[in-house]
């Protein structure tokens, strides 16, 4: 890229258009406010389990997996899978449709850990992606909402709207079933 | 072993004095709570203990001193006085001063010369403790020659066991207790870079297909350049077919690379796993030297001579358990020297040797430890006992036997001593109570049995968290399971008719008697589309004093493995004892021999066994409720155990059902919207169609009026929530049901 040589002008001043653009937003990065990183918004994942779509709370997660081995073992409840290893781990897999009460069929492919003690992980079918609401796109239940037991929200989309499944409630229902049964089983 | 000898027990008295400090203070803050006294007295009396093993002969004296000031408060409902906190707190400052004065012994100096086997020398399984020399002669003693209560102890333990000789077992207690943390975070980290081997494997296989598929189109081109008829291949046409086999051969060279590589790695990692599950337990003879040492400085203070044996040193637990059982034990083979070994002459008087004899065994059942301690001394003082219950209110019932039944519970529940006087090392019940209190915290049982003249033997028994066994492993209906080896007892091959022949009967000849027979296939959720195997294997599995077949499809050989138990929240089976994780990051299960061999018993077929199983195949039960976690618990169990089931969410859909249906009961809630169950029984008992299906009503109500209520309505039962037992609830439906 020498001045010298014939055209030289040309490619330096083509550069100098593509840079003044590059500069001008380089500069005015420094002028704009800080921008919120990343946390405005609502962020869900969206799945779907038992052939029924929902939403997840990403804050109520505490890791995505596919496709990990669940080993089954015998027992009363139809809705535990069996266990798999995370981090090391040994961890309950509970199938999310099955808590739900809904009919499942095959075996799910997603897991997602539950915040929170003691690990429990979550089977579902599929995921659709991850969605990053505006506030106003998501409708969060008030406690009193006894009609929506496994949901604690709605999130609206373009076209249609999913129910925002309440992982604590989710996983309260499932220390009571356990509950009861050691409980059973002490006595 | 440690050259600062001094190190683990500082870590010990910071902790106990640190308990002793906050819990005097609670004394001050709270009304009376005995709570409090007893932890502070279980505090003081292991404190006391510890310093004495080690030597530190002026702390145990203002450990018993602080034991001193509280015993009056041990029961009482009075508050512990201002006066008597303060002297506590000056005694627990003392302590706090004197334990952080314990300067680290330069790293230079040798070890001292012991006793016992030299420090660093892995603790042996067995170990013989001669009479101490050192100690008085055999002779008769009156109560308590070490010490009275006021009087500071004579020492003979720390006499015999010059300063500087720190029992391994308190360095190994400590030291992996420290370490053990470590090596979880190790196998946590082992474990997710096993894990990642899945999509390496997955890897492979796609260059392996690759390369099939390159070979295919090496093929597929050399063909081509041969159909060209009578004119020779075009250069083109070799140029092509050599290039796609030449990759071919690169891609089989980078899968068998590949191949290599990862096998290799994973062998690798499993031998870091191993090592590190081999590290993160600890074996159980790191406490025994520290036992050895109490039995000697208990028998040295009372002038009595000892045989100490251990045995079963290489069962490995958590060092966590292994702290608390340790700490148990110690309490327990003071109180062996103690209460239970005569001095020499009196042994001789009942013609037994003059030195006594105790004897710790630490053994591995099942999921469980047993720690026990045997004596072969005068057996517990039934007369003393009796005294000494008898002061807490305690009637003799006139017979022995029942007494000892009543006593031993009683002197485990703590409050009462044999011993004649308060000594330095006994005679306050706190061992016992030191011990009732680790078994509590570990979910262990006590058992204590005893002989007049003839010894006692105490066992504790806690249920181990983490435990490294050999495994057989085996697969059943495509299901991989392990097999504790220690249970199996031999192993069967079994052709197509035997294996039929075995599991239509439920039973196998063996060595000319006739086990249960117990296919694992019925009892692991195995792939149902899983081909049933040609030829089986029978294993042979013995737990307590019974024996069992069980069948699987085929062995996969032994291996080493360290057992967890399930994860919380994970109700399985009771042949389920816990899970292993595999070299591939695969929970497996382990099982219960002992819960096998029970199930087999019930399993095995009886003329009169009239189970209801068919009449469980048959029945369907509407389960009524608008809880959808009662529900789905409630359908979960019914069904598991072969009954059909139907659910309603309300009264009224109960009662709509009901009315269309044809159930064999109805189980149902009693607060519910709209109609209760208080009112869906009487409803349903006015109907005449629906009259004679029994109804239970399962509700968090548990008052006399409700079921009084309940009854009225015409329900055939009634369980609280509260006391909801899966047992007794099918238990209760059967008889319904079946009648």
């Amino acid at each position: 890229m020498s001045p010298d040589r014939p055209g030289g002008a040309d490619v330096a001043e083509r550069l100098a258009d593509r840079l003044a653009p590059l500069r001008a937003s380089f500069d005015l990065s420094f002028m704009e406010p800080p921008r919120p990183a990343g946390d405005s918004g609502a962020h869900l994942l969206a799945i779907r389990s038992g052939g029924r779509p929902y939403a997840l709370w990403v804050a109520d997660t505490a890791g995505l997996f596919t496709d990990r081995p669940v080993t089954a073992l015998p027992g009363p409840l139809p809705a535990l899978l069996g266990v798999a290893t995370f981090r090391g781990a040994v961890v309950p897999v509970y199938e999310l449709a099955a808590v739900l009460g809904h009919p499942t069929g095959g075996v799910p492919r997603w897991l997602v850990l539950v915040a929170g003690t003691p690990a429990l992980a979550l089977a579902f079918d599929a995921l659709d992606g991850h969605l990053r609401l505006p506030p106003e796109a998501v409708v969060r239940y008030g406690e009193d909402t006894s009609s929506h037991q496994w949901m604690n929200g709605m999130a609206r989309l373009p076209g249609r709207t999913l129910g925002v499944v309440d992982l604590a409630a989710v996983r309260a229902s499932i220390h009571t079933m356990t509950a009861h049964l050691e409980g059973s089983r002490r006595r | 072993m440690p050259q600062d000898p001094l190190r683990y027990f500082r870590i010990e008295a910071r902790e106990l004095v640190e308990q002793l400090s906050q819990g005097i203070l609670d004394l001050e803050l709270e009304a009376a709570d005995p709570d409090i006294v007893g932890r502070l007295l279980r505090a003081a009396h292991t404190f006391k203990g510890a310093a004495r093993v080690v030597g530190q002969n002026a702390l145990a004296e203002q450990a018993h001193a602080v034991e001193d000031l509280l015993m009056p408060y041990r029961q009482s409902t009075e508050r512990v006085p201002r006066e008597t906190v303060a002297p506590l707190l000056a005694l627990a400052d003392e302590m706090s001063a004197a334990v952080a004065a314990l300067a680290p012994a330069p790293a230079a100096d040798p070890p001292a010369p012991v006793a016992g086997p030299p420090a660093g020398t892995p603790a042996p399984t067995t170990v013989r403790v001669q009479p101490a020399s050192a100690g008085p002669p055999a002779g008769p003693v009156a109560g308590d020659p070490a010490s009275g209560p006021a009087g500071p102890p004579r020492d003979p333990a720390p006499a015999a066991a010059p300063a500087g000789t720190l029992p391994a077992q308190a360095a190994g207690f400590a030291a992996v207790r420290a370490d053990a943390q470590d090596v979880d975070e190790l196998l946590d980290v082992v474990g997710e870079a096993h894990a990642q081997f899945a999509p390496l494997r997955r890897q492979v296989h796609a260059v392996e297909r690759t390369r099939r598929s390159a070979k295919l189109l090496a093929d597929r081109l050399r063909a081509r350049a041969g159909q060209t008829g009578d004119e020779p291949p075009t250069r083109t046409a070799q140029s092509g077919h050599a290039t796609a086999a030449r990759l071919a051969g690169e891609l089989a060279t980078l899968a068998r690379h590949l191949t290599d590589s990862v096998e290799y790695l994973e062998r690798e990692l499993d031998e870091v796993r191993r090592r590190a599950e081999h590290l993160r337990l600890v074996p159980a003879s790191g406490m025994f030297t520290s036992l050895r040492r109490a039995a000697r400085g208990v028998a040295d203070a009372e002038g009595k001579r000892v045989v100490f044996e251990a045995r079963g040193g290489d069962l490995r637990l958590d060092p966590q358990v292994l702290t608390l059982v340790g700490s148990a034990m110690l309490h327990v083979v003071s109180n062996a020297v103690s209460h239970g070994i005569e001095p020499p002459d009196a042994r001789t008087a009942a013609g037994k040797r003059p030195e006594g004899h105790v004897e710790v065994h630490a053994e591995r059942r099942g999921r469980h430890g047993a720690f026990i301690c045997r004596d072969d001394g005068r057996g517990l003082d039934l007369t003393a006992l009796r005294a000494a219950a008898a002061r807490t209110g305690w009637h003799p019932s006139g017979d022995a036997d029942q007494d000892l039944q009543e006593l031993v519970p009683l002197l485990m529940r703590g409050g009462i001593s044999t011993a004649p006087q308060v000594t330095a090392v006994s005679g306050r019940g706190i061992g016992m109570d030191v011990l009732r209190d680790i078994s509590h915290q570990l979910g262990g049982e006590v058992s204590i049995q005893t002989a007049p003249g003839g010894g006692t033997t105490v066992e504790l028994r806690v249920p181990l968290t983490v435990v490294s066994l050999r495994g057989l492993n085996v697969r059943a209906a495509g299901v991989l399971a392990t097999v504790p080896l220690d249970a199996v007892r031999g192993c069967l091959r079994l052709d197509s008719e035997e294996t039929a022949r075995a599991a239509g009967a439920g039973a196998l000849p063996y060595e000319g008697r006739l086990l249960p027979y117990l296919p694992l296939a019925d009892l692991l959720p195995g792939d149902d589309r899983a081909e049933p195997a040609r030829t089986a294997v029978a294993i042979i599995l013995a737990a307590g004093a019974e024996t069992v077949a069980v069948g699987a499809d085929e062995l996969l050989g032994t291996t080493a493995l360290v057992a967890r138990p399930l994860p919380e929240l994970t109700p399985a089976d009771a042949v389920v004892d816990g899970v292993t994780v595999d070299v591939e990051g695969i929970p497996r299960i382990v099982l219960d021999p002992h819960a096998l061999v029970a199930r087999a018993a019930r399993d095995t077929p009886e003329p009169d066994a009239g189970h209801g199983g068919d009449a469980a195949e048959r029945a369907t039960i509407l389960v009524i409720d608008d809880s959808l976690t009662t529900r789905m618990l409630e359908r979960s169990i019914l069904e598991s155990a072969g009954y059909r089931v139907d659910v309603a969410a309300s009264g009224e859909e109960g009662l709509a059902k009901a009315t269309a249906g044809d159930y064999s009961l109805f189980l149902v809630d009693i607060d519910m919207p709209g109609i209760d169950g208080f009112t869906f029984t009487a409803r349903t008992r006015a109907e005449p169609d629906l009259s004679h299906v029994p109804v239970i009503l399962v509700s968090s109500r548990t008052s006399a009026e409700d079921r009084r209520r309940g009854a009225e309505a015409g329900a055939s039962g009634y369980m609280a929530k509260s006391e909801f037992n899966q047992g007794e609830l099918l238990e209760r439906i059967r008889k319904l049901v079946d009648a």
